[in-house]
Parts: structure tokens; sequence; C-alpha cells
């Protein structure tokens, strides 16, 4: 094939001097053989007519070198004229020119975009040395909320005795307000991590050094690492700032400052920012003694040579080892490893190529919409090129030519893709929603720009092959003799178009297909009731100092009082504190204790969450209350111990009894009061959805926060006010009133967390469904653009039907029945396809299946509506047709 | 490089080995030697510039070429016209009437 033999000979003098080389020593030495022998029949000696035949050569290198200098010369030559042709052809028809490189900038870009995220995000290794070593212990199942956790003693028990690991650290994330002078404090982000975090992370300080074994005990003076962000905004790159003490807000005391983190430095599983390091034994405090208090999340770098399987038999046996030794705390590690980069990037991945598999879909149809254009105007330009053929330029010149504009067109296009590209990331990084781990590091690396460059060609061979091919199959007789009207070429060529007309229908239907699935289960999700009244209702949280107050009972007093503040305030109708408020993503479990059983295996234990309230909690939120009493101020910490529990607690642990006047203790790792209560169950609630609308709720206990102050508490207040957000100023200052020096983070409405809680469904739904829309309009714009074209075709033949006593509605049934053969063999295609695609869809789905019935029904028939509207005007200008100029016409 | 020197006679050589390949396929030498012929021996084509020519041309598409056996049964690589050739030719013979006409006018003009 003339086509690949061009290209060859091109990679050939490019790269491949060798052969070539090879070849023209060959052809040189038989020129000095046939020389030789002429001289000798000129009557020259054998060795005589050697001599002079290579004289005659001259030096042979210099020969080769000249050569190889003509080939690639006239290599480059006639590809920059192709180029200049190209150019020229392109800027002669500017709108043809700017439809195909918009389209197909859309499309590029769109997949340039999702590719720099999908390259940030899964395929940049970690910024760690020797990342294939590091992993983190999990659950049973594969989710975030599988990672093990530990306490403490546990972990040290664990670290000390491991042979497999080289390395285990464990951590909690933090957060702190950062205090300087005068400067309105901010709150800042960071990790209380082991001080093996940083030989198992390979992490050297930019400035100062690592913490210490030592400082990580609980009663070490506090120190503390600041990133290096931190470091240059905060402190101006001030390069004496170690041994400086860092104030933290709320507190008196001060961590010493004993280095700066490396530049772009982030903790591995903390997606936003790492503003800081501190040791974690201290700031666990008297948790870091027991053993009941699992809160450590924990990393781990294998040794050398060692499988994660045998790391793996050797967590089991020190856990059950832990188990024997502390029956009572119902303990164990993790039950597998997995590498830290499939706990950073696993509940990712899936929606990410779905979105990347979406794009290259819209690519797909762009490429067909650019195929047709490509098609029509081969079609136009069928003189032209039969011209050229007849002028001697041999069929493989003239498809070289089309295939040239059309790398052309998509290389411009490319181009501006990338630029889109850009812009779209930045929509989509601004966008909180869009929440991924690594994003930040999103950029457009060598990576992005060689998957836009190798994509744009790719989409210059696919959308020009098709019309090139073609025009390679012109016979010159018959398209001069055909002239302006061309048909037969066009019999080809029409099958091609309406090829590209099915294509581009079944493409759409998959993604409108997944677009509507997604976007069906948002719905569901934002459907589903949450137990409570989100409407009209504020929260924000508060951290007491425990320096200001250092006793329960300053704590709790502080709260009623601002409790009471609150209910006071004009257009609140009721005000309560809460820990945790539901959709914080905060959940604190429990296990408890039912009075007169028997106590079962510590694995066996009942648990349930476990929520601090105040009296009004339930109607601030309207959570109805099934039997019972709510709690009331006289549920004071003096008076018996009473718990509400909800219904599925009820339900679960006290079928056919009736659960009011039972007893339960909980046992609580925290705080100074006794670990184990007997409470007494004076209410049961209905459920509530805590911890997000996909969740079923879980049992649930709530107690007053009287009996158990906190120094941590979520504030919930319902105002009458329509714009309840009207109010945030009002509250913030009215707990100033309470207390000048307290910190109010922002004041959010509950309806906001509900929203915040479902955000990276709404995100996919969102972009799917913009994919899809794309995706729709560039099919129609195809179809229009198929249709039109072939009513321009057929208004002979049309005339003649209408001069043989056609009507308008006859003429209008041909052409839409043309059209819509078409489109119902592209909708049944792409049904099957969806059949068969939509499996990759049902992890993120949510009371759907991915063969929804009603969803396939509804989007089949959009399209067909769709795709019949853009028939209809080609088909109504059909109608217009006069007999009498369309049989003149030509 | 001497550029003006070298356009001039590539041109020419180039129009002179199309109107050689014209009559049939030949080999290098041939080439040369028929060149030699064709101009009673004004022109005598070195390998220099004669194989930086032919491979050039053929990478323009004007030639084609093939490894065949000479009279002596000797291998040697065979040049043919091909049809972008031959329309280069009709070309460039045109062209070079006018142009020889030109100048030829213009020489003679004073």
């Amino acid at each position: 094939m003339p086509l690949l033999r061009y290209f060859s000979s091109c990679w050939r003098s490019l790269f491949q001097k060798s052969r070539l080389d090879e070849d023209l020593d060959e052809e040189l030495q038989a020129f000095v053989e046939l020389l030789v022998e002429e001289k000798i029949r000129q009557g020259a000696s054998p060795a005589e007519a050697r001599r002079s035949a290579l004289i005659e050569l001259g030096g042979v290198e210099q020969v080769k070198e000249r050569v190889r200098d003509a080939r690639l010369g006239a290599a480059m030559e006639s590809i920059l004229q192709d180029l200049r042709y190209a150019v020229r052809v392109l800027a002669k028809s500017p709108g043809f020119t700017s439809a195909a490189v918009l389209t197909l900038a859309l499309g590029i870009g769109a997949n340039t975009a999702i590719f720099s995220v999908v390259n940030a995000v899964l395929l940049r290794p970690l910024p760690y040395a020797e990342a294939d070593r590091l992993v983190a212990p999990m659950g049973e199942k594969h989710s975030p909320a599988a990672h093990t956790v530990v306490s403490h003693p546990d972990f040290l028990d664990w670290r000390d005795q491991t042979q497999m690991l080289e390395n285990v650290a464990a951590y909690t994330r933090s957060s702190m307000l950062l205090r300087l002078d005068d400067a309105e404090p901010e709150l800042i982000y960071g990790a209380n991590v082991s001080a093996d975090l940083f030989p198992l992370l390979r992490i050297r300080p930019a400035l100062g050094r690592a913490f210490t074994r030592d400082e990580d005990q609980p009663t070490s003076e506090p120190v503390i690492l600041i990133s290096h962000g931190v470091w240059q905004r905060r402190f101006n790159s001030d390069p004496n700032i170690i041994g400086r003490q860092l104030k933290r807000g709320g507190s008196g005391a001060g961590a010493i400052i004993v280095g700066v983190l490396p530049e772009g430095f982030r903790f591995p599983v903390q997606e936003s920012r790492t503003d800081y390091l501190r040791p974690l034994a201290p700031a666990l405090g008297e948790w870091a003694q027991r053993r009941g208090a699992y809160s450590l999340r924990v990393l781990a770098r294998l040794k050398q040579g060692v499988t994660a399987q045998q790391a793996e038999s050797e967590m089991r046996a020190i856990g059950q080892r832990l188990e024997q030794q502390y029956p009572d705390e119902g303990f164990r590690l993790g039950s597998r490893f997995v590498s830290l980069y499939e706990a950073v990037v696993g509940d990712v991945r899936a929606s990410l190529l779905v979105l990347l598999g979406a794009v290259g879909l819209v690519l797909l149809i762009a490429c067909a919409n650019v195929a047709n254009l490509l098609l029509a105007r081969a079609a136009a330009r069928h003189r032209e090129l039969a011209i050229r053929a007849a002028l001697g330029a041999s069929r493989w010149r003239v498809a070289r030519q089309l295939l040239t504009e059309s790398l052309l067109l998509s290389l411009a296009g490319g181009g501006l893709g990338l630029l889109l590209s850009l812009w779209g990331l930045d929509l989509l990084v601004a966008d909180s929603a869009f929440n991924l781990p690594r994003l930040k590091d999103v950029s457009p690396d060598t990576n992005v720009l060689a998957f836009t460059f190798g994509v744009s060609v790719l989409t210059g061979i696919i959308f020009g092959l098709a019309p090139a091919l073609l025009a390679v199959r012109v016979d010159l007789y018959e398209a001069l003799k055909e002239g302006g009207r061309g048909s037969t070429a066009g019999a080809a060529r029409s099958r091609v178009r309406g090829l590209l007309v099915v294509s581009e229908v079944a493409l759409s239907l998959v993604l409108l297909v997944g677009a509507g699935l997604l976007v069906k289960s948002f719905a569901r999700l934002r459907g589903v009731n949450p137990g409570f009244d989100a409407q009209n209702v504020l929260t924000t949280g508060l951290s007491l100092s425990k320096v200001k107050y250092p006793e329960a009972e300053q704590r709790r007093e502080l709260f009623a009082q601002l409790v009471e503040r609150l209910r006071a305030v004009p257009g609140v109708e009721s005000a309560a504190v809460v820990y945790p408020v539901p959709f914080s993503g905060t959940t604190t479990s429990n296990t408890f204790l039912i009075h007169g059983r028997p106590a079962p295996a510590p694995a066996e234990k009942p648990a349930a969450n476990y929520r601090a309230i105040s009296p009004d909690y339930f109607s601030v939120l309207r959570v109805g209350l099934m039997s019972g009493r709510a709690f009331t101020e006289q549920d004071r910490p003096t008076s018996p111990r009473v718990v509400i529990v909800n219904e599925t607690l009820a339900r679960r642990f006290f079928r056919g009894q009736d659960p009011l006047g039972q007893r339960i203790s909980i046992e609580r790792a925290s705080g100074q009061s006794a670990v184990q209560d007997m409470s007494e169950i004076v209410g049961v609630v209905s459920d509530v959805r805590h911890a997000g609308l996909d969740e079923e709720a879980g049992a649930e206990v709530y107690v007053p926060f009287t009996q158990a102050p906190e120094g941590y508490m979520d504030v919930v207040v319902r105002t009458t006010a329509a714009n309840p957000a009207g109010m945030s100023a009002s509250l913030r200052d009215v707990i100033r009133t309470a207390d000048r020096e307290q910190y109010v983070p922002a004041i959010q409405t509950m309806t906001e967390l509900i929203a915040e809680s479902v955000a990276a469904r709404r995100i996919n739904a969102l972009l799917t469904s913009l994919f899809a829309g794309v995706a729709l309009l560039l099919a129609s714009i195809g179809i229009f653009g198929v249709m039109a074209y072939t009513v321009a075709q057929r208004r002979h033949e049309i005339g003649v039907r209408m001069a043989l006593g056609a009507q308008a509605g006859d003429v209008l049934r041909l052409v839409l029945g043309q059209g819509l053969r078409l489109v119902l063999l592209g909708v049944a295609v792409g049904l099957a396809a969806s059949l068969a695609l939509t499996r990759v869809l049902a992890g993120m789905l949510y009371g759907v299946t991915p063969t929804d019935p009603a969803t396939f029904a509804v989007v089949a028939l959009l399209l067909i509506l769709v795709a019949l509207a853009a028939c209809y005007v080609p088909a109504r200008r059909a109608t217009k047709v006069d007999p009498l100029i369309a049989l003149r016409y030509d | 490089m001497r550029p003006k020197q070298t356009n001039l006679l590539q041109g020419t050589l180039d129009l002179l080995i199309l109107k050689t390949l014209s009559l049939g396929e030949m080999h290098g030498l041939g080439i040369s030697r028929r060149i030699g012929q064709l101009t009673e021996g004004t022109f005598h084509v070195k390998p220099g510039s004669l194989f930086p020519a032919l491979h050039r041309m053929e990478q323009s598409g004007w030639l084609t070429s093939c490894w065949g056996e000479s009279e002596a049964n000797r291998r040697a690589k065979y040049y043919r016209l091909s049809r972008a050739g031959q329309k280069q030719l009709e070309a460039e013979t045109r062209e070079w009437g006018r142009i020889s006409l030109t100048i030829a006018q213009a020489l003679q003009a004073t």
C-alpha cells in the first residue's frame, strides 16, 4: 500500500539510517563493479580499471553523505509542500475549518482535562522513596472505613514485636489554631504522628530535624515541625525559626519548632494539606495509656524482600497474642495489607476511569462528526481531486494530502483543546466537591502533553482515514463524467455516512444511559429521608480551651449558658448542643452491656454509636419521640444516669421487650469519668441516618451532655427565618459574648452538610451528564448534517417524485423514514452496548440497577426524539423542493 | 553549499535524468553514460551529483527503484519513471522551453 510505503520511507530516512546505508553501500558497490567492467572492456588492466573507477566515484563516504542529505531534504520538502497546501485549503473554507477545529477542541480538551486528573491521581507514583514497600493495614472490607484503628499501647507492642516490617508508624489527623502575635487566628491542619514516620516515609526536613522517639512520649515537652508553606507564608521563611515557640490557640502551652518539612511534602492519606506534624503520644495525653482506645491509623514499610502475605500472617499472629494477653479489650489488628497507593486511590479509581471512558466516547463522536464534514467536503472537492489526479498526482499522494489536512485539523484542535482543558481543570480543582486525593498536584506535565499530542494524531488518523481511503478509490473517468453531482463513489460514501450516524447514535446512547443511571441514583439518594428536618438549621463546632475550662463543671456551665443565649436571639426557634452532629463525618462507637444478661465474649459485645445532647436536641432537628420521654433540665450530673436509644437499637437488642426501664452500661474510653456506669433507658426515638444518606442507621445511644461533658460540642440552631444563613453573624456575636476569645469556625446550614456528604456523587453525575449532553449535541449536529446533505443530493429525485404527484407528506415520510432507520439501528446497537457496559457503574449506583429498564427506555426515547428533530429540518426543506427548479438544475 | 549554482544544476540534472529514464529503466552508470551521449559529452555527471539526485527524486515520488541484473549478469539498482515523474517531465520540459526562450530573447535584446 503506497500510503504505508510513504510513511515507512519517511521513517526510514529519519531513523533507520543503517538499513538505508547498507542498501546505498550495495548500490555504490554495484556501480563500481559496472564501471570496472566498462574500463576492462575499453582495454584497461583489472588493477588499473579498479583504481580509476574508484577515482571516478570520489570518496564513498562523501557520496553517501550527500545522498542522505538529499533524501532527508526531499522528504522534508514534500512534507512542507503538503502542509503549505493543507493550510491554504483549510484557510479557504474558514467555516468548515472552525467547525471542525472547535468540535475536536471540545473532544480533545475534555479528554486532556480528565486525563490530567487521572495522571495526577492515579498514574504518578507516590512521592516517597521506595514507595512500593509502603503498606496500610486494613480490615475485611475495602472501603475507607476499613482502615484498621489501633490503640497506642497495642501499636507500641506491634512496633516492638514485628520482624517483617522495617517501620510501623501510627497517626491521627488533627487541626489547631495558629495564633501569631497580632494576626487573626488561623485554623491549620496537620497530623499527630509517631516518630517512626520520618524513617518510614524517608522524609528529611528542609530545616532543623525530625523529632525522636524520646520526644514521642506522653509526658514529653511539646515539639512540632511546620510545613514549608506555613514557614514561608507565616514566618517569611525566617532561617532562625528553629527553637522558636509556636503558641497554640486557646491553650497557653506552646510547642518548640524543631524543623521545617521539605517543600511539597504531603501526608499520604490526608488529601488537602499538611501544615504541621507533631508527636503522637503527647497529643494523646492520658489516652496514650489506654489499651481500649482504638483511634490510631497505621502505616508500615515492609522489610526488603518481605511479601505482604508474610507481613499479614505476622500481623494476625501478633493480634491474636495481644487478644489473649488482654482478653477484656476484644482487640484485633488488621487482617490484610494493601499498598499505600491502593489505600490512597483505591476508592476513586473506578469513578475516574468511568469519567475517562465517558470523555473517550465523546471524542469518538466528535471524530465521527468531523469525518462526516470531511466526507461532505470530499464530495464537493471531487472535481479538484480528480483534476489533481489527472495532472499526475498518484492516488496515494492525494490520500496523503487529505490525511495531512486532517492531521493539521486535529493538531489545531488539540492545541485549542489543551487551552480549554487548562481552563476546565481550574474550574474542576476549584470545586471543593471534586475532592480527590493528590488532585492538588494536577498540572500539565510531559505525560499530559504527550497524551494530548498522541490523542490528536490518533484522532486525525481516525477521522481522516475513511475520507482519504474513499478518495483513493476515486475513479478518474467516473469522477469527471459524473461532474458535480457525483453519486457512485457517492454510494460508498453514503454507506460510510450511514455508518457514522449509526455509531454516533450508539455512542451517545451509551453515554446517556450511564449519565441517566448516575443522575437517577443521585436523585434517589437526595430523596432519602435522613430522619430529621434539615431545613432552617444552622450548625457550628465549638472547642473549649482546656486551660481556660479545666473542670467538667465549667464546660457544662458554658454550654448550658450558650444554649440559653442562643434561644433568646430573635429569629431562633430552638437551640441545642450535640456531639457529634449528623453528617459531620465523625462517628463515635462504643460497646455496651445490658443489665441482667450474661456478659458476651469481647468480640461479640453489642456496640452503638454514642451521642451527647442537650434537652432540646430532638425538637431542634425534629426527630420523632416514639415512646418514653426526652431529656430535661432535671437530668443533671448528680441525678440518676439516663439514656435514650433509637428504634434500631430497641429492635435489635430488645426484641419483644419494652426497652423503657431497661438498664445498660456504656463502656467509654473518654473523659475522666468512670468507664462503666449503669443508665436507664427513658425514651426511644426514630432512626436518623447520621453517617450518610446511603448508610442505614445503626444502633444509637443518646446521653444527656450534662452527664458526659466534653470539651467539644456542636451547636445546632433552628431558625424561624426563611434565610438561615443570614443569621450566622448574630450567632457568632452571641458565642463571642459568652467567651470573647472563643474561636468560631464557619457556620453552616444542615442542608449544606448533607449536600457535602453527597458531593462526590453529585460531581460524578454532573460531569457524566455534561459529557452526555455534549455527546447528544454533537450527535444531533451530525445527524442533521448527514440528512441535510442527503436531501440536497436527492433533490433531483425528490423533484421527479413530486412532479409525478407525491405530496409534501409523502416526501416528509420518505426523508424521516430514512433517518429513522439509521437512528433505530444506532439505538439498538447502543442498547446492546449499554447492557454490556453499565456493569462498571454498579459500585457507583444507589437504589438503581445497572440495567434499570426505565432509564434505558427513557434515554432511548429521548435520543430518538432528538434525532427525529434533527432530521425534521432537512425533511421540511425537502418538501419545499420546487419540481420545476429541481429538474432544470443541471 | 553554493545555492545558486546547485539550483541551476539541480534543475537541469533532474530534467536530464527524467528525460533519460523516459526511454526505459536504467541503472546509475547507464544513466550517467546516456546523459553523456545525449548531451554529446557536454555534461559529465559525476556519481557525487548523480546519486543524491536519484535518491531525492525517488523520495519525491518521481522515480521508483528496484534491484535487477545488468546485461553482464551483475546486480544493479534500476530506476524507472513513475506516473508522477512522467507528468513532472512534461511540466519541466514546457517550463524549460519557456525559460530558455525568454532568456535567449533577453540576451539578444541589447
